[in-house]
Order: structure tokens, then sequence, then C-alpha cells
């Protein structure tokens, strides 16, 4: 629930190709002008490289408006001419948002922070391990419990809003990091992911384990889970990513500005009296920034987590 | 961390080995079981459960204003919102929105990946640059959309290139004659949600056994579309089908883009934000939007549950 | 600075429902113990006040500084940003984290429910001093349930220049407005500016065709052919292309004119310094103009007011608090309406000697002010504006039938009403 998640909360992809070993993948590499497509020659190469480029060119322009504006001042973004980059790029702008006396916001960012890091590492914690249970832990009525958690994924966000926030603020959870984080840890869709990529996991490499004497719980810590890092680090990424980026649960249980995400602050400065073009660009760039550089510099372990998140040919 | 997984796999424990631990685990299986999964049961039991049952408890009753009401209705509220020309509308909404976004997106990512799949030089570049989107909140980009991209003045993106072929500045959001509305909305998600299935289908081409192709060149398959269309497709079946019931998932649940683009419209809202607005808006009626909320779910269940005739919904995995 | 007394945006309706859910969850929280101190009755030494964060440079300021100066008890500000208002306000007000004392519209469910505390007492000894309409839109069954602070109208403003270049002068009919926006737009240009959803313009159009929202017995009187016609009219424009759609700022922000992406404006008051101050004398106001021979011109006259929350605990201190500011302290009520913004005072000793609104644009604001000019109706909730509002958009923007339209918010309308009138 609550809002916009990155990875989509979705079902079963019921793929009926041969189950593949996750932790094997990186076996296969990448075969780069692979396969799918034309012996290449100079020509198709050339007519795939100006396509890509043009699609990643594409891609790249709300980044380009996003600094552009926020390197600007008003009157060239609103000018009559188009600017394509500011005659004198404003520097200055850069601590405009945190200069701002009626938004607080380096406490926005340092709460969506707090909130991504607990969130992410809260979420990794309880959904691996009812994802492992669920996948492998022998029970009788797992069939009826998975099906219990299979559920709520089909149960949309608005059906469940209302009542989430009545029952957290009955707890007094309002405007704290509590009510911002622990509705949040217990998705369905990322304990289904774990159960799918454990469904998968090389059995005897737990077997082994046991009979060293672990059970099921040092088999998971000891085995496991350092053995699953690449897929912990994606759906940490994903799970980061949607922490940082949900709007809509903040903006009701951050009553107070201090408990404000960046979210938050920056649908604020959409609606304020006065629109400020640069700062409100300069303070979405700034907002943007984290997640492009974690993503730049997990992308790998990302793209293979992703990769093994079981939905695959 | 003694115990390194290769040395594990390594040891032959077969035949004499394995009955013997297998039955102290089955005994303390059931524990073991509730250990891994009570934490995340209970948080579903109090986050989701309770509140989907306050829910539905809320829909058989007048509860305006309130969420402990008192007053009982019983399907009233039902009646309402199935009667509601614009909660029925907005299921129409979905339809196009959906007939909409989940082709271009299936088309775009799958062309991304087939074009990443294949470069030599600045892959991991491009890959970049297309996935990267996904790390922008849908507020950050509405944002961009609206205010940078397709405002309807002249300083508007869209509208300064139109301007150069001599076109009018044109309203994208306000005036829904025609319905350019969708073309901003479209390009909102197509922009964020490509590069993470084109992730999807990078992965599932890298695994597309190469013999294939060698044995398709062999046969005399021509590369290019004879190979696309007669393997590398019907490879990908598998990734395919989820990713367009991943990407219809998540259009029944799109909410942020239209709420921040589209203003006082009577048009273009997908049921989570006519519910949001009709019941849960100027009203506050918890009870009418309870109900639409619960039709809405049934709704999903049962079109989950025919899919899953069709595609062995939940059962693949376990009979593996 | 803003006053949309009647006008929201889209934000706010969705604020608005999450101060529902908020307002909800006060109501669950109801007993919990928010560590708020000062509590009991005889103990009410400390006050929390709401505002929401009006633009203007010192607005802020001011409102602690007139805080301070009050000595019977503490009183503490929040200040809210941004559209975040409203719901903060409603989840509070059901909680006992609530505000003694708010800024808010006159909306009748305050009233019905018991929210706001009656304080007729306060206003009597004065009331002649206020704008009758004033005391009017904030009575129900003789009693006065708020103090308006500042009212601000709402009418067109325009760029002199810019007409006396197309050679066009004041409009004194809709079509004839259609004609001027028509003879402004340039490809630089558009004619004229109604806001992004052209919602603002809803009610003084209904005004402009002599019809009204409701009638003295609280029933429909916006169902007219004249409002037909407006509506049609409205439509007429939207297609022309003479119209300014989708620009990056809304009706209450002064960008739209002063950057020059419009000749006219439909804003307020309130923007008036800021307009003046970039485009100097090259601006002008006129009332939205009569739509039908048998309607007249209309401003939309909104404002904001004090309440004081009649569940909170401090009911007497509050009240107190707010008949020493918002009654007896008349030097800091002018400095409120005019060191910050153009308001006109509500209070008509001050606006007798407000100098700043006596001569030149602010005096002729006055004038339209008191002339055209149509104040909150009380009984006029927030969801008859909405299905108004969905008139608008499903005849002027989508381009449906107005009568169709105008049954479907009959529907509506006559559903409120039966539950708040019976």
């Amino acid at each position: 629930m609550r809002t916009s998640t990155p990875a989509p909360k979705a079902a079963e992809p019921g793929p009926q190709g041969p189950p593949r070993r996750p932790g094997r993948s990186a076996g296969r590499p990448g075969r780069p002008g692979g396969p799918g497509g034309p012996g290449g020659g100079v020509l198709g190469s050339a007519g795939l490289y100006a396509a890509t480029c043009l699609a990643a060119f594409l891609f790249l322009v709300p980044f380009y408006l996003i600094v552009r504006n926020a390197l600007s001042t008003d009157p060239e973004i609103t000018g009559e001419e188009w600017t394509f980059f500011p005659s004198k790029i404003q520097w200055g702008n850069i601590t405009e948002p945190f200069d701002d006396p009626t938004v607080d916001f380096a406490r926005s960012l340092w709460n969506s922070a707090v909130v991504g890091v607990l969130h992410t590492v809260g979420t990794l914690l309880v959904c691996s391990l009812a994802g492992y249970g669920l996948a492998r832990i022998p029970y009788r009525h797992a069939d009826k419990v998975f099906y219990a958690v299979l559920g709520t994924l089909m149960v949309p966000t608005a059906v469940t809003f209302v009542p989430s926030f009545v029952l957290v603020s009955s707890l007094g959870w309002v405007d704290s990091y509590r009510g911002l984080i622990v509705p949040g840890l217990f998705s369905g869709f990322t304990c289904f992911l774990f159960r799918q990529y454990f469904l998968g996991f090389p059995r005897e490499l737990e077997e082994a384990a046991r009979v060293d004497g672990l059970g099921y719980w040092g088999a998971y810590w000891r085995v496991v889970v350092p053995n699953s890092l690449n897929f912990f680090a994606a759906i940490a990424t994903i799970t980061f990513i949607s922490g940082w980026n949900s709007f809509l649960w903040p903006l009701v249980i951050g009553q107070d500005p201090s408990a404000w995400t960046v979210q938050v602050a920056l649908s604020s400065y959409m609606t304020n009296q006065t629109v400020n073009f640069h700062l409100i660009f300069m303070a979405t760039a700034i907002s943007i920034l984290p997640l492009v550089c974690v993503f730049l510099f997990l992308q790998r372990w990302l793209v293979q987590g992703i990769a093994q998140t079981g939905i695959k040919g | 961390m003694s115990t390194t997984p290769a040395r594990d796999a390594a040891r032959p424990a077969p035949a004499e080995g394995s009955p013997r631990p297998r039955r102290p685990l089955r005994t303390g299986s059931t524990f073991a079981f509730w250990l891994f999964t009570g934490p995340f049961l209970l948080g579903l039991l109090i986050f989701v459960y309770v509140p989907i049952l306050w829910s539905a408890w809320l829909s058989f009753f007048e509860a305006r204003f309130t969420v402990t009401p008192s007053e009982f209705t019983g399907f009233e509220n039902y009646r309402v919102m199935l009667t509601d020309e614009q909660f029925m509308g907005s299921l129409g909404t979905f339809t196009v929105f959906a007939a909409l976004i989940v082709p271009t997106t299936w088309a775009l990512s799958l062309a991304l990946a087939l074009a990443v799949n294949r470069l030599r030089f600045m892959r991991a570049f491009f890959r970049s640059v297309f996935f990267l989107p996904t790390a922008v909140s849908y507020v950050a980009a509405s944002l961009v959309w609206k205010m940078s991209l397709f405002n309807g003045v002249r300083f508007g993106l869209a509208n300064t290139v139109l301007g150069v072929f001599g076109v009018d500045d044109t309203a994208w959001l306000a005036d829904p004659n025609p319905p350019w509305y969708w073309l901003v909305i479209v390009t909102v998600r197509l922009w964020l949600q490509a590069g993470f299935y084109m992730i999807l289908f990078l992965a599932a081409l890298q695994n597309i056994p190469r013999e294939l192709y060698e044995a398709a060149a062999i046969d005399g398959a021509r590369p290019g579309w004879q190979t696309f269309r007669y393997i590398t497709l019907p490879q990908l079946r598998a990734t395919s089908a989820a990713v367009v019931l991943l990407l219809l998932v998540a259009a029944y649940q799109a909410f942020d883009e239209f709420f921040n683009l589209l203003s006082k419209t009577t048009w273009g809202r997908p049921p989570l934000v006519e519910l949001y607005y009709k019941a849960l808006g100027d009203n506050q009626d918890y009870g009418a939007g309870s109900a639409g909320a619960l039709i809405l779910t049934l709704l999903i269940c049962l079109v989950t549950l025919l899919q899953g005739r069709f595609m062995g919904f939940g059962r693949g995995e376990d009979a593996r | 600075m803003s006053a949309w007394s009647t006008h929201h945006w889209n934000r706010r309706s969705v604020l608005r429902t999450a101060m529902g859910l908020a307002a909800a969850g006060g109501l669950a929280a109801c007993g919990g113990n928010t560590g708020r101190d000062g509590g009991g009755p005889g103990a009410g030494k400390r006050l929390v006040q709401y505002f929401h964060a009006y633009g203007e440079a010192g607005t802020e300021q001011a409102v602690r500084r007139y805080a301070e100066a009050y000595e019977e008890a503490d009183v503490t500000t929040q200040w809210i940003t941004g559209s975040n208002f409203e719901s903060k306000l409603f989840a509070s007000l059901l909680t006992d984290k609530a505000p003694d004392v708010f800024e808010f519209h006159p909306q009748i469910q305050l009233v019905r429910s018991g929210q706001v505390a009656d304080l007729t007492d306060l206003v009597e000894p004065v009331k002649d001093d206020f704008n009758p309409a004033d005391i009017r839109s904030h009575t129900v069954d003789g009693k006065i349930y708020g103090i308006r602070m500042i009212d601000d109208p709402q009418f067109f403003f325009y760029r002199r220049s810019m007409f006396e270049k197309a050679g066009v002068g004041v409009p004194a009919t809709l079509d004839e407005l259609l004609a001027t926006a028509a003879e402004l737009t340039t490809d630089k240009v558009k004619g004229i500016y109604l806001g992004n959803t052209l919602h603002p313009v809803v009610n003084p159009m209904i005004w402009a065709s002599g019809a009204d929202t409701l009638d003295e017995k609280n029933e429909i009187a916006y169902h007219t052919d004249g409002v037909v016609e407006g509506f049609r009219t409205l439509r007429k424009l939207f297609t022309s292309g003479d119209l300014l759609l989708d620009a990056p700022t809304d009706f209450w922000d002064p960008s739209a004119l002063t950057q020059g992406l419009t000749a006219i404006q439909w804003c307020g008051m309130w923007a008036m310094p800021q307009m003046q101050q970039a485009l100097g004398d090259d601006l002008g106001i006129f009332p939205f103009p009569k739509v039908t021979a048998a309607g007249k011109p209309a401003v939309t006259n909104g404002g904001w007011s004090m309440f004081v929350n009649a569940k909170g605990e401090n009911v007497e201190a509050a009240k107190e608090y707010v008949k020493w500011l918002w009654i007896d302290q008349k030097e800091y009520q002018e400095d409120w309406a005019l060191s910050y913004g153009f308001h006109i005072p509500p209070r008509t000793s001050i606006a007798e000697s407000a100098d700043k609104l006596k001569s030149g644009l602010p005096a002729e604001g006055v004038r339209l002010f008191n002339e055209f000019g149509h104040f909150d109706n009380i009984g006029w909730t927030q969801a008859m504006i909405t299905a108004l509002e969905d008139v608008l958009a499903d005849c002027v923007r989508k381009g449906g039938d107005p009568e169709r339209a105008l049954d479907k918010a009959d529907e509506t309308v006559g559903r409120e009403l039966r539950k708040l009138f019976g």
C-alpha cells in the first residue's frame, strides 16, 4: 500500500519455463551483439546507435529541464525566447531551498533519509524471513498462510487507506517516524518476491548446512543470506526508492512540518502562493540526487537482483 | 561464517545423512515456521487485515465525517456507488488508461532491451540512462511535466518545440478535446517505468540459449525479423506475460500522476482517484468510499481468479 | 496572498480528504493523552492559534508580534505552509491537540457540529462598526460565529497598455469580454486568464447573470436561463483560442499577468501591490461583466475569519484573546489588512481611515467591492461548490450540455440542502 512504488505491486507471473538457479545466473555472461538481431553490418549498427541515442536523448530531457530550471533565474525560465542554458549559472540557487523560512527543507531531507533507511532495513528483515518461511519450512497450513499473504496484493490501497490511518493515529503515531515507517513494513509483494526467490535457492546448500547441525535459523543466517546478497541489494534498492518516493501516506501522517518528508515538502512548493520556478526545480533536483547516486552506484546489483525476482523467461 | 557454501555443496551428504536430520527438523518446523513468518504475519494482520475488515464494516454504515459510525444502512452505500455515473465511468477511464499504457510500455521496454542487448559499446551507459527515471518520484516527475514540459504557455518545452513549426500553444491538460491529457499522463508513466521493465526483458533475453539462434542460422533463418519473430518473441513469452500482468496491476493502482496533473475535472479519473475525490473528499463519506473500494476489490479478485484459470496463478511455482 | 473563500484548487480538495482522514484519526485518538499542558478549566493561560501561510513577507512576524503583545495568555502560533492548512486544522480540531483559535471561512457545518463557539457577545457591542454583509455571512439563527479579519475582493486585472494598443475599452458584457479577449490575443500573449480550471469565475458568472447560488430560503437559485447562457458563452471563450490555459501558476498568483502571458486576469486584491510593483501604472481593474441584460456586474468578496474552537479546553480565554485582538486592537487590525498586501478591513472605522485604499487603483478596488461584491453564503457548502465546479468542467471544458449538467448538480445540491436544512 501507500503510494507510488516504482516496483510494481503485483502478482504471480506464472512462468512455465525451466527452474533457474538465481544464485548462478551470473554464470551466463551477457552477450553483446547477441541474440535477436540482424548480424549487424556497419549500416545496421549505425542505425541501432542512432535510434538508441535518440531514445536516450528523450529520456534525458526531463533531467535537463530540472537542471536548467534549477540553475536559471525566473525571468529566463519564463521569458519569451527559450534559453537552452542559463546565460549565467545561478549557483546561489542551490542554497535557496535551505534558506526558505517557510519550509524546513533540510529537515525534510533528513526525515526522508531516516524513513528510507529504516523502512528498508525493516522491510528486508521482516519480509525476507517470512518469504523464507513460506518457501522452505514445511508446515501443514503453509499454503493457506501463503494465500492469505497473496490475497492482500489484490486489495487496492484505497480500501485500507482510511482505516490504516485511523489505526495509526489511534496508536498516537501521527507525526512520528514510527507512524511513517512501521505500517509500510508488511509488504505482501516484497514477501512474495522473497518467497519466489527462495523457492529457487539451491536446496543442497541448506541441507548441507543442516547436516552441520544448523537449524533453520542458523542455516538461514549463515548460508542463505550470505549467498543472496545480490538479491537483498536489489530489493533494498527498490524498497528504499519506494520509501523515499512515497507521497500519500507521509502526507497524512506528517501533520506537523517537522515530520514532513521531502516529497511532501516538494508538493507544498507546488501549491504555495507564489510560484518560484528556480526554487521548485532546485528542490526537485536535490530530492532526486540521492536516489540517482544510489542508482548509479548500485546499478549492477540492482539489475542482477531484478533479474532474479523470478519474473523471467 | 565458517560454513562456506562451496564446501557444503561439495560435501557428499546423501543417502545415510538425509533421513536423520530431517526428522528433528520436521518436529521443530512448525515452531520455525511461525518464528520466521510470525512478525510479518502479525504486522499484516494489524496493518492490513484489520483495516480491510474495518473498511468492510464501514461500508454498511452512514459514516460521514466519522469512522466510528452508528447508523446502519445495509447495502445503501453499495447501491449509491453502483448507480454513480462517475464511479462507473472511472472503470471506463481505467480501461482506456490500461489500453494505452500497457502496450506502449511493453513495446518500449522490449525495444529498449533489444537495443541495449545488441550494443557493443557504451552498453552500461545506455542501460543507466533508460533505467535512471525509475529513481524519480511521481511527484517530482509530475511537477516537471506540468510546470516545464507540458505547460500550456510559450515557455513550455513541448509548445516551444511545436512553435518552431508554427503550431499554436496547446493546452495539454485543461482542454479535454482533443484529449491531449492522455499524452501527458502516458508519457510520464512511460518515462518512469519503462526502464524497470527493460531490465526484466534484458534478463530474459540473456537467458535465451544461444544455440537456438545458431540452429536457426543453420536452418537458413535470416537474422532480424525472422529470428525475432520465431525465436526471441516465443522465448520471451513468460516474461511478456508477467510484464503485462504487472503493468495491468500497476495501472489499476494509478493515482499520483492523475492526481497531480489533472484538477477539477470530471474526466480522466481512474478508480482510485475517483474514490478519493468523490467519497473521501468533500463529504468525507467513509461509508460510500469503503463500499466503492470493496466493489473494486471484488472486481480485481474476479479478474485475477479468471486469469488464474488460464495461466495457473500461484500454482506453477508450488508444483516444481 | 490568498483569499479563496469559496474557491479551491485541486490539491486543496485532496488535502481536505487528508484532513478528513486525519480528523477521523482524531476521533479514534480521543482519550489518548497527548501531553498537552495547561489543561483544565480556569487554567487557560496557554493558547494555540492556527494561520495558513500568507504569501507576503512580514505576515508571519506580524501575527507573532500581535500574539506576543497579549498579556493575559501565552499564545503560540502555528503557521501552516502551502496547502496543508485545512488538513492540519481539521485533523487537529477533533483531537485534544486542537487549536483554541483558528482562521477559516464561515461554513455552516462547523456551526451545526458545534465546532465553533458563539461569539455574539463579543461582536454585538461593535456590530455597527462591521460591514453588515460580513456580519450576515457569519450569522446562523441570530448568533454570530466568527469575526472577519480581512475582506478580499476578486475581479479582473488588465494591462492598460495592451488595451490601448489593441484599441479596446473595458467590456460591459460577457460577450464584449470575449470580443475584447479576441482583440488582445497575439501570438505571444493570450487575451484573458481565468485560472487553469476556470472555477473561480463560477460564482461571479452566476451573480452576473442575475441569479444566485441559493436564495433566501436556502433553495437552489442558480439554475436559470441566464446561467445556462453564461455557461454557453464561457464555452465559446474556452474554445476561442483567446483564453490562456495551462499556465504554470493559477489565478491567485499574479505571474500570468506580470510575465506578460495574458492581458486580462481574474485575481484578488491581495495581489495588487505585487502587480503594481511589477507593472506600475500599466494596470486596471473591472468586475465580471454582466451576462444577460437582467444581470449586473459581479465581484467575489472572499476573505478570512477568526473562529474559536468550542470544543477546546480554554474557550473563555480564547474568546478573550480574539476579542482583544480582532475587536479591540484596531491598530493591529489595520496593520494586518494594509501593511502586507491589500485587503479591505471589515471594520468600517478602519476602512474609512485607511489612506492606502483611498486613492488610485486600490480605491477603485474598494468601489468594486462595495458596488458589485457578493459575500460568502454560509449555507453554500463545499459539496455544493464542487457540484457547480463539475458543471463548469462538464459544459465549459468538455463541451457538454449546460442544462443537463445543471440537472445533475441539482441532485447533489438538493441532497446536501436536505441534510443541512431538512
